[in-house]
């Protein structure tokens, strides 16, 4: 006689990350997407300091998609925020990524960097997954799955008294 | 910080991956059923000259497929800031039923 279980996908959802492989590659895969945005930053930073004016010109020539009016009035209002942003945000990012610390936080920016990156740059020649969709992907994946936690900062900091009287700030570490 | 997910958390992540899923995979098959370009971008058709003489474009507009993506990602962070404003509920604590005096 055999049995059958009426949700063959009821264990389907558990993630297994608390093996050490997991939380291993978890690891390097936020190190090395950290060090992405951190050379991408500090390169801007080398070269023209935190005048980054093709920052706002990029934004303004983002007519069409499908992020409406926003990328065009970003980069014709924000030209103050974004010249010198876009270098430190991306090396903020980056470190932060890296480190672990405030993880979460530091994936939303990033996300919302490579959404910009990936509907401006509009490569979709061989299909909508592009690279920069991939990257953008990545820095979600960062935050869903709290790479923070594994060999990062945020374990440590996680534990603090501080941090443990305000469970809440766990939404942008992790 | 509460990780059981009641009908609410359930819908909204549904939402968001039915979203991101309809945007890339779904459109992406009726692109390739509607045949060239198999990509999301116009394509140039040239002669033997180098010269274009037609444009195909995709079936489906690449906004209208990067747009439900967006929209997901965006059910997400809502999602993300609705788990934030939420207060906890101690996974621990028990509901113990007590007769109305």
């Amino acid at each position: 006689m055999s049995y059958q279980r009426a949700n063959p996908f009821e264990n389907a959802s558990e993630v297994a990350v608390s093996t050490p492989l997991a939380g291993y590659w978890l690891a390097i895969l936020r190190l090395l997407t950290g060090w992405w945005f951190f050379h991408s930053g500090i390169t801007k930073i080398i070269e023209s300091g935190f005048a980054y004016t093709y920052g706002p010109n990029y934004l303004k020539e983002m007519t069409g998609t499908a992020l409406g009016p926003i990328p065009v009035w970003m980069g014709n209002n924000l030209a103050w925020l974004i010249k010198p942003g876009v270098p430190l945000f991306e090396t903020l990012i980056g470190l932060a990524i890296m480190a672990g610390v405030l993880t979460r936080l530091a994936a939303f920016g990033g996300a919302f960097f490579m959404t910009l990156f990936w509907v401006g740059n509009a490569e979709f020649g061989h299909g909508l997954v592009s690279s920069d969709f991939m990257g953008l992907l990545l820095f979600v994946t960062m935050g869903a799955l709290a790479a923070g936690r594994y060999f990062g900062l945020d374990a440590i900091l996680e534990r603090t008294e501080f941090v443990r009287n305000r469970p809440k700030l766990k939404y942008l570490m992790g | 910080m509460n990780t059981t997910y009641d009908t609410i958390d359930k819908a909204m992540l549904g939402l968001s991956g039915a979203l991101i899923t309809l945007g890339v995979v779904v459109l992406g098959i009726v692109e390739i059923l509607a045949g060239e370009p198999y990509g999301a971008a116009p394509v140039e058709q040239t002669n033997d000259a180098g010269e274009v003489v037609n444009t195909i474009y995709p079936a489906i507009d690449p906004n209208v497929r990067t747009g439900l993506v967006i929209a997901g990602l965006v059910v997400l962070l809502v999602w993300g800031l609705y788990r934030i404003a939420t207060p906890d509920v101690d996974e621990d604590s028990e509901t113990v039923g007590v007769t109305a005096d």
